[in-house]
């Protein structure tokens, strides 16, 4: 990690606020991670990501209006935004449903913090994914 | 024309119409089955043949010169039978008679006797012809005979459970048993000779029913029908009738013979197990849309709230020292190791996706996520066509889950299969594990389910369906159920989740 590297910089998209601001507090806590944006449903997020064109947003599975829809309208309007699922639990065909989105991993919920981070530097300094319909 | 050897004349060159008396004399001794010999005017035996020696065990040398009373029995000479029939014959020029007869040995036989007086050219009596034969194997055969029409008459007569009874070949009543009066109400005198339309509903009768029914049992040898039936004081039961056209030997029709059985309580037995099943299938729906509620609850909030103290419980051990960095950290992985174990439940209390995926992608699903943890190779055999209904599906992937649970607890397995076909208008779904099997059948007895052994063939039952465990020949166990799986419901598709 290199100090002149600028940090990465990430959407949080959930509906529940209490998650929502933890992962934040967490992600901010990181020197080479910066979150940008907050947004509590598909649309917020999808607004959000055409404006700040985050490296990364993490996506709730579930939440109003799809996590797989919208994992599909951020990178619509981001194309470079990483996709990281975040799952309140193993849903496999949920988890499926957001790779097909463009999503390029997945974090549950209580998971440990360090592998939360870890999969945020991991997506965000990830090759700029495949667009999924040429998957 | 073919011409005649010369050294062997053919038996038609005979032109005297008499059979040479060595051919007699053949003809009498082979004949086995008839004793034919000849009495005197008075009575006395004159001739005896083979058969005659045979029959009634007396030689020639014995009995030619014996009165012929010597065949009877005792009671027959008291009543002076032997004269009567010599009487009869030569009053009438012959008699026949039947009855018991005397063997020289003291044994008895059926006899059927026809003595024929025999006149000369001057209406002179010069004797009588007997020809006596053996009749006892076949009076015992016709007497088993009649005695198992008559075992058969009666056992119709007194069957109580159907009414059997016979129509003439216009339908009209000509038997009716015991069953026939318990079930339609009817006594004999009151029925016989009316037509069997009195038992249909008055829109039966209007439609063509009874006629259309002797009509196909014509055609066809028989009919089958179910439907309402009369009593004779108007009230109906649920009948289940088959109509036998009766023809004889000439193909000529006899009429019909005509089997009835009152079904109302089965039918209402199985109305009520339908009832049943409706009641317990809504029951399972209300159970699985309560846990459902409870899945989501615990999802939306417990999770989520957990989750988030977790995540900042880390976060403030990160920015402490110690020990209460320490202290911190520990409570955040407790608060994680909840988070991982409200995850379960709510996967057990709601199978994920399978309201949205197919059954099979869910079990796949489930195995994949719970086999993973205890090292076990998993594998799912889908070959049904049609998807399950949601209620058939949630209810095989209960017991598909209780099964893996023994699996896991029980088994010692390597790996585990789910198949998955269809059987009739059903799923039959197998759980076979390689591991080392139940000790049946201690294991199947009742008694504490420390197998969830209850649980799961309820969950079967509940639905109308059956289930079974078994120690595998080639070891392991195999889990086997069968789940009704109704296509004509409409399914009720969960929202998103």
């Amino acid at each position: 990690m290199t100090a002149a590297a600028p940090p990465l910089t990430v959407l949080i998209c959930d509906d529940d606020a209490r998650i929502r601001e933890a992962l934040r507090d967490v992600i901010n806590a990181q020197p080479d991670l910066t979150v940008v944006a907050l947004a509590a449903d598909a649309d917020q997020a999808v607004a959000l990501a055409a404006r700040q064109h985050p490296d990364v947003a993490i996506i709730d599975v579930r939440m109003p209006g799809g996590g797989a829809a919208t994992a599909r309208e951020v990178r619509d309007q981001s194309p470079d935004t990483r996709i990281l699922a975040f799952s309140a639990h193993h849903d496999n065909g949920a988890i499926r449903e957001m790779e097909q989105a463009g999503a390029l991993d997945y974090v549950v919920k209580g998971a440990p913090i360090r592998d939360i981070v870890s999969a945020v530097r991991r997506v965000g300094s990830a090759e700029s994914p495949d667009d999924p319909a040429d998957q | 024309m073919t011409s005649n050897s010369p050294s062997s004349p053919s038996p038609g060159s005979d032109t005297s119409g008499q059979p040479p008396d060595e051919i007699l004399r053949l003809l009498e001794r082979n004949i086995r089955d008839y004793a034919i010999f000849m009495l005197d005017p008075d009575g006395h035996v004159m001739t005896w043949n083979a058969a005659a020696e045979r029959i009634k065990g007396y030689s020639a040398e014995e009995i030619i010169g014996q009165h012929f009373s010597t065949f009877y029995l005792p009671e027959d000479l008291a009543v002076g039978r032997p004269e009567h029939n010599l009487q009869t014959a030569v009053r009438e020029g012959r008699v026949e008679d039947e009855g018991w007869r005397v063997r020289r040995d003291g044994s008895r036989f059926w006899a059927n006797v026809v003595i024929t007086a025999l006149y000369d050219e001057r209406r002179q009596l010069r004797g009588f012809g007997k020809v006596t034969r053996d009749m006892t194997e076949r009076r015992r055969a016709e007497q088993a005979l009649r005695e198992s029409e008559e075992r058969f008459r009666l056992l119709v007569q007194d069957v109580t459970d159907y009414a059997i009874f016979m129509l003439d070949a216009t339908g009209h009543v000509i038997s009716w048993n015991a069953g026939a009066e318990r079930i339609k109400g009817y006594s004999a005198q009151e029925i016989t000779g009316r037509h069997f339309a009195v038992f249909y509903p008055r829109e039966d009768v209007a439609a063509g029913r009874p006629e259309h029914n002797l009509e196909t049992a014509m055609r066809e040898g028989r009919v089958e029908d179910e439907g309402w039936r009369l009593r004779q004081d108007g009230s109906r039961f649920w009948a289940n009738v088959v109509i036998t056209a009766l023809y004889d030997d000439r193909r000529r029709l006899r009429g019909f013979g005509k089997v009835t059985r009152d079904m109302t309580e089965r039918r209402e037995a199985e109305r009520n197990l339908s009832d049943r099943r409706r009641l317990l299938a809504h029951l399972v729906r209300a159970q699985e849309a309560e846990r459902r509620r409870i899945a989501w609850d615990v999802h939306d909030d417990s999770i989520q709230e957990m989750a988030a103290v977790g995540m900042r419980l880390q976060l403030l051990a990160e920015q402490l020292s110690e020990p209460q960095a320490g202290q911190l950290g520990e409570l955040g992985d407790r608060v994680n190791d909840a988070v991982n174990r409200l995850r379960n439940l709510v996967t057990r209390l709601r199978p994920p996706g399978i309201d949205r995926q197919s059954l099979a992608a869910a079990l796949s699903d489930y195995l994949a996520e719970t086999g993973a943890d205890w090292g076990v190779k998993s594998t799912v055999e889908n070959k049904l066509v049609t998807e399950p209904p949601p209620e058939s599906a949630v209810t095989i992937f209960r017991i598909c889950q209780e099964a893996l649970t023994n699996v896991r607890k029980h088994a010692q397995a390597k790996a585990v299969t789910i198949r998955l076909s269809p059987q009739g208008s059903g799923v039959l779904t197998q759980v076979i594990d390689d591991g080392m099997g139940i000790e049946e059948p201690s294991d199947l007895r009742p008694g504490p389910d420390h197998f969830g052994v209850i649980e799961m063939r309820e969950r079967a039952e509940t639905v109308g369906g059956w289930w079974t465990m078994a120690r595998r020949a080639e070891g392991g166990t195999v889990v086997e159920f069968w789940i009704p799986a109704p296509s004509g419901e409409s399914p009720i598709r969960a929202g998103d989740w």
